[in-house]
């Protein structure tokens, strides 16, 4: 295929640009949360960098992701080693910003190399392509990593590779091995964990002819790998002593249902419901808790409590989420090929997103880009792909709220919706089977609903009411979002189970 | 392919990535597009160009435009004067505060309006808006110099609108216009124009710096959008618009006088054309500078004493001595004071380090000993001998088709032989010069070679301004992206590896890219010699200077040969 222009590295050449031009923007808490890592794996001990405190972004992220900053931060101390200092807290002199900018501009290249792979690896080289590039330059990407301030691109770039790995059987123990650094990087991806097991049981270690069957070779290959990655992480801290220290770091239960913004999920749509009974609760009959009607309305930070319907434990979310995801994993086990896999995934993804604890709005990127390697498979997948892209990238507008940023996350999503939705309608296969009509027009519907919510929610609301009632725009904005979010769930699931 | 079969749409046949009819052209070689802006349009190539095509370039370039923002601007927290940044804002501040009669004499050290009418009108609007945000921003006196990082936005917002309400509209019309006389399709066109909205030297000085030359050049475009379309007239007012906001669309004065005489005489008289093109003139004249005129006259019929300032100069060479008690005598103060203030006569020979004749010479030989009447008028003569041919052509051959040659040769010689030049006025010979990109074979080797040569150079010797304005960064950035989508060095030897170009020409391309890396390695990493502190930046002058020279001779040379003036009449093009 010689005409896929423009090509992934000429793209990745004009996205860096705009990247590079991007470093004065406004960054997040986030940023100093970087900074104070570096200089925490830089000056101190490996064995006091779970329980130093100093500032009140301690490290909360696995072994591994200390390393990474700790190589990062050997760069650093040539560069501006006054970052590095624990003490200094909110340090960002330009060389600090500079820095760690671009270290999010090169840790992406995992990104680019592993969707390479997965253009070289792909059978249909045009629609993968499509997608690829629809990653590259995904905004959620540019808005989280290059404004905000994280290490997504890195990170989903070594969960792609690690998808594409799998589609191969001889490549298939390291996608199952790079899974499991993966993990050591970042915890948040234990949410797709269920697929991989699923699919590295039943594609790796037991014969594709009789699941009764175990390729014993393979499990002690993959099984010592994966404990060897995992020794490698957590080792050291376990002949410490410390892991508790680790854990609770890790895992801090002690935060909400909904996070600050509330993520477009499930709870969200539950809290809204329980914003509107609060008004028509006494017409029902039902009592109203009156501390809970007025302390959610900041829609700040801070634990939500319900006014109307009953309060949710974690608990409840941990089994909801296990359960929607194992109901579509038993189709996996049955057929256990990579398209089977990725939609599995997805649908790990969706499942966390819509029912966990605690869900950031960030998240949505879960879904996002496990979807993308697969939304141009027929013109139904892409029926349920299209809500989701808007809903998905509309949803991380809060994230942005300063005047000079918000040109750039309307301007470059609205670039990137149009783009993509187009480029995608002219490349997409048409169905095998029939579409779901409903799914269609909702999803069009759906589309069309974006534009004057945005309107609303950063122009209209503000000439209107000026700063009350802050909570209305990031309440409709995060309805809206679940809406879409949920509707390509359900659009979704038919559509894998169907096939 | 697999079995299915992709719906048919209309004009959507090709693949938005890929599965293009191949067609042989000058931007596709053996390995596909010709240089990566070609790959970028890719998607778009084909019969009919789809709807989304435009909305998605504007969107893009106006990315690029917004994010240049985020940094530093000409004066940001510099003391005491500060720079264009304060400048423009005050400018907005006293329109908006004080009556059209002070407007030109108020506190003129602390940055006076030494900018035409338009601006000034231009300047009130802004600040009209800006005063409903926040007042603060723009209260009379005590809002000097600041710099709060919400007044930054807006009034980068304010350059972004008057960016796309005039120049990008004007790229627009006249692109579709001049492409089609010069039989280059709609994709092509396309092409020429990201190429054009990317050219970094604007995207610096206007959005990094800070500046509305955009504003100015649009109405340019305006103007040769008007004369491709053979409206003589309106492309008068759209000129004295030009002139009206910015004094230096002036560069270009000649070539739009001698072009429209041209076109009243050749192939016959048309007297009625003549007519018409100079009571628009005048007309359009007339109402720039109306409301200041009403303004004197306003104020005498008050009784308001007028400003309290010296009389400019002009009222002190008229033949006549004025009644000052006469009720026309405030609107010829009022005139005067403002044609004073738009023309200061007597400033230097250059502002700065300019990449220009004069500045050149002074590098070897003194100008200062000489009385500066003398160096106005060697300035003067060394003008017209520049512009003469030139308009010249255009006079005698008034052809549409030479426009963007005529116009370019002519402000290339403004710019390096006239008095008071400023480097950021570099933009204006860089502006028609890179329209050639749409012209025919504008995207040829050759043309691209030559129109890059002049933008790299350009955007180079704005570097010394840029560095000062914390605009490192975004200038490597801009201008290495611009390399790169166009196929040039440093970026990319492509372009020379074709043999359109001969080698002599490519000698000279590369040893001016070369001294420019070279420069900017030094630059960099050397410190200039403590008695030469100014040397890098002399240098860059120099070598400026000479390329500067380099792009004059060849657009003359080209307009000679596009006009057919000579035998081997047949441009640069290559022929399928």
């Amino acid at each position: 295929m010689a005409d896929m222009y423009p090509s992934i590295t000429q793209t990745a050449v004009v996205a860096t640009a705009l990247k590079v031009l991007l470093w004065p923007a406004y960054k997040s808490t986030d940023f100093e949360v970087h900074r104070n890592w570096l200089a925490i794996t830089y000056s101190l001990p490996v064995k006091e960098w779970y329980f130093e405190n100093t500032s009140e972004w301690t490290l909360d992220y696995p072994p591994f992701f200390a390393y990474f900053e700790w190589i990062l931060s050997q760069a650093a101390a040539l560069v501006e080693p006054a970052l590095l200092n624990v003490k200094s807290l909110g340090y960002d002199s330009w060389q600090t910003v500079y820095f760690q900018r671009a270290t999010v501009i090169v840790t992406e290249f995992v990104l680019i190399y592993a969707l390479h792979l997965y253009v070289k690896t792909s059978k249909d080289k045009r629609t993968a392509h499509a997608a690829a590039l629809s990653i590259l330059l995904s905004p959620g990407l540019l808005i989280i990593d290059h404004i905000h301030f994280q290490y997504n691109g890195f990170l989903y770039g070594v969960l792609v590779l690690s998808l594409v790995l799998a589609r191969k059987q001889s490549t298939m123990l390291y996608s199952g091995l790079l899974f499991a650094a993966l993990l050591c990087l970042k915890h948040i991806y234990l949410y797709l964990a269920p697929a991989y097991f699923v699919f590295l049981l039943r594609a790796y270690c037991l014969s594709p002819k009789s699941m009764f069957r175990i390729r014993w070779l393979n499990a002690i290959k993959l099984g010592s790998g994966i404990g060897a990655i995992f020794a490698a992480a957590f080792g050291p801290f376990a002949a410490w002593g410390q892991m508790d220290q680790l854990l609770s770091r890790l895992f801090p239960f002690s935060r909400g249902l909904c996070h600050a913004y509330w993520a477009p999920n499930v709870w969200s749509m539950y809290s809204f419901t329980d914003r509107v009974l609060i008004y028509v609760a006494p017409y029902l009959g039902l009592p109203v808790d009156q501390t809970a009607a007025k302390s959610l309305t900041r829609g700040l930070v801070g634990d939500t409590s319900f006014a109307v319907l009953p309060e949710i434990p974690p608990r409840t979310t941990f089994l909801l989420t296990l359960f929607f995801q194992t109901i579509f994993l038993f189709k996996l086990f049955r057929s256990p090929t990579w398209d089977t896999f990725i939609s599995s995934v997805t649908m790990c993804g969706y499942a966390s997103f819509l029912f966990g604890w605690h869900v950031h709005e960030k998240a949505i990127l879960l879904i996002i880009i496990p979807f993308s390697l697969l939304a141009l498979k027929d013109r139904r997948y892409l029926g349920a792909f299209r809500p989701l892209a808007v809903a998905g990238h509309v949803s991380i507008f809060p994230l942005l709220f300063t005047a000079q940023e918000f040109l750039v996350k309307t301007g470059y999503t609205v670039l990137w919706l149009v783009l993509f939705l187009l480029a995608f309608d002219r490349v997409v296969p048409p169905a095998p089977r029939e579409r779901l009509f409903l799914l269609d027009r909702f999803s069009v519907a759906y589309v069309a609903v974006a534009i004057p919510l945005i309107l609303y929610c950063s122009l209209l609301h503000q000439l209107v009411f000026g700063l009350k009632y802050e909570f209305l725009p990031l309440m409709f904005t995060s309805s809206y979002s679940a809406v879409g979010v949920v509707g390509s769930w359900v659009g979704f699931s038919v559509v894998y189970l169907a096939s | 392919m697999s079995t299915h079969r992709p719906r048919k749409r209309k004009g959507l046949d090709n693949g938005a990535f890929g599965r293009v009819p191949k067609t042989s052209e000058a931007l596709v070689n053996s390995e596909g597009p010709a240089f990566p802006l070609v790959a970028f349009l890719w998607p778009a190539k084909g019969s009919s160009l789809p709807w989304a095509v435009l909305p998605l370039i504007l969107l893009a370039v106006g990315l690029f435009r917004w994010t240049t923002g985020f940094w530093g601007y000409s004066g940001f927290q510099s003391p005491p004067m500060h720079g264009d940044f304060e400048a423009q804002r005050h400018w907005l501040e006293i329109t908006t505060h004080l009556p059209i009669s002070r407007w030109y004499f108020h506190d003129l050290e602390w940055w006076g309006l030494d900018y035409p009418p338009l601006t000034a009108y231009h300047s009130w609007l802004l600040g009209k808006v800006g005063n409903l945000i926040e007042p603060s921003w723009f209260a009379l006196y005590v809002s000097r110099g600041l710099d709060d990082h919400l007044l930054k936005v807006y009034m980068r917002a304010t350059v972004l609108l008057s960016d796309y309400s005039t120049y990008v509209p004007g790229i627009i019309v006249f692109l579709r216009r001049y492409s089609r006389i010069e039989g280059v399709s709609l994709w092509e066109s396309s092409i020429a124009l990201v190429a054009i909205l990317m050219q970094p030297a604007t995207i610096l000085i206007d959005h990094g710096h800070f500046q509305y030359n955009t504003v100015m050049l649009g109405f340019v475009l305006g103007s040769m959008s008007c004369m491709v379309w053979e409206s003589p007239v309106w492309s008068c007012a759209f000129f004295v618009a030009a002139l009206g906001f910015k004094q230096m669309a002036l560069f270009y004065a000649p070539a739009v006088f001698a072009y429209l005489l041209g076109v009243c005489i050749f192939p016959r008289i048309r007297i009625g054309r003549f007519t018409g093109i100079a009571l628009v003139t005048v007309v359009s004249f007339g109402l720039l500078f109306a409301p200041i005129a009403l303004a004197g006259l306003r104020d005498s019929h008050y009784g308001i004493p007028p400003p309290d300032a010296p009389l400019p100069p002009l009222m002190l060479s008229l033949p006549v001595q004025l009644d000052k008690t006469a009720w026309y005598y405030q609107a010829v103060l009022q005139l005067a004071q403002a044609i004073h203030r738009i023309f200061p006569f007597a400033r230097g020979l250059f502002e700065d380090k300019v990449a220009n004749l004069w500045c050149a010479i002074h590098t070897f030989h003194k100008l200062h000993q000489y009385p500066s009447a003398i160096v106005q008028r060697a300035a003067l003569l060394a003008t017209t001998i520049t512009i003469i041919p030139p308009c010249l052509l255009i006079f005698f051959k008034p052809r549409k088709q030479l426009l963007p040659l005529a116009f370019a040769t002519t402000a290339w010689g403004f710019f390096l032989c006239s008095y008071q030049v400023h480097e950021k006025n570099v933009l204006l010979p860089l502006l028609p010069m890179t329209l050639l990109l749409a012209g025919e074979g504008g995207l040829s080797p050759s043309m691209r070679s030559w129109v890059g040569l002049a933008n790299m150079l350009g955007v180079w010797t704005l570097y010394p301004l840029l560095q000062r304005d914390q605009l490192r960064v975004p200038y490597f950035t801009l201008t290495l992206l611009w390399a790169y989508l166009l196929g040039l060095p440093p970026t990319s030897l492509s372009a020379y590896a074709s043999n359109e170009i001969k080698w002599p020409t490519k000698l000279l391309h590369l040893s001016f890219y070369l001294a420019m890396i070279v420069w900017h390695a030094a630059e960099g990493f050397v410190a200039p010699p403590s008695n030469k502190p100014d040397m890098w930046v002399v240098l860059n002058v120099l070598v400026g200077a000479a390329g500067f020279g380099v792009c004059y001779l060849w657009c003359l040379w080209m307009l000679v040969k596009k006009s057919g003036l000579v035998g081997s009449s047949k441009p640069l093009a290559k022929k399928q």
